[in-house]
């Protein structure tokens, strides 16, 4: 990795912690948005640093997508009744969580091991979907996403029609 | 200082766990449920790290893949996660 790629890599690793605490700390759902939207391009910049450029772009879309949510007008609020106390112990999870990953992360590397799948071999059936028929995989998730954002329509029609 | 598959599981556990606080610290949860696709980005890129320094033999597709996965299930999950809590809402 040279050294365009490196800068690339940290300062995109910036761009996605900044936006990804802006979408938990921000006050307003435009703001939200927008660090919704930071957070899609630092993370389709990492993608890019590391080689992944079709990646990099399906992450834009799709970011770019939920910061339309976001920021858009069928968004709603609701407030949930959890008290003051299970958040502060949820934000303490995720400090030991952070603590945990970062110990994982500097232990991290790569080892040379054989897996067996068992009887239904499912490792070639993995190599199968997410190797070999990659672009069917992708169909299949793009019908899904489609059936979901439909039905999530239909409902909200449906209910808007009562 | 060249990135290294240890700098990039950093970079991946951070955001991992700011979407994690993200989602235990907000109010609305409407707000909770967009710091998902925060988490979702995390993964991924520990999954394209992963597929990027694993360099013995060929391409390794295969962590591209989950990524790109992800990010499609993370606007799925969101999609549907709002569309709830407006017709929960609406009520």
């Amino acid at each position: 990795m040279d050294s365009l790629h490196a800068i690339g890599f940290y300062v995109s690793s910036g761009v996605l912690l900044l936006g990804g605490l802006g979408v938990a700390l921000m006050p307003g759902r435009d703001l939200r948005g927008l660090a919704m939207a930071a957070a899609g391009a630092g993370l389709a910049g990492v993608y890019v640093s590391l080689s992944a450029a079709f990646a990099a772009i399906v992450a834009l879309v799709c970011y770019l997508g939920c910061a339309v949510l976001v920021a858009g007008p069928g968004y709603r609020s609701v407030e949930s009744v959890v008290s003051p106390m299970w958040r502060q112990v949820g934000a303490a999870g995720a400090a030991a969580l952070l603590a945990v990953l970062a110990y994982v992360a500097f232990r991290g590397d790569f080892v040379t091991a054989r897996y067996s799948a068992g009887p239904l071999d499912l490792g070639a059936v993995a190599n199968l979907l997410l190797a070999h028929d990659t672009l069917a995989t992708e169909a299949i998730a793009a019908l899904a996403l489609a059936a979901a954002a439909g039905a999530a329509a239909a409902w909200r029609m449906r209910d808007r029609a009562r | 200082m060249t990135p290294t598959l240890v700098a990039v599981f950093f970079v991946a556990g951070g955001v991992v766990a700011a979407g994690a606080f993200g989602a235990a610290w907000r109010r609305d949860a409407s707000a909770a449920v967009a710091s998902i696709p925060v988490m979702f980005a995390g993964v991924g890129v520990a999954f394209a790290g992963v597929a990027r320094f694993a360099a013995a033999g060929g391409q390794h597709l295969l962590g591209q893949e989950l990524a790109v996965l992800l990010a499609i299930a993370a606007l799925a999950l969101l999609g549907l996660g709002l569309g709830i809590a407006g017709r929960e809402s609406a009520r």
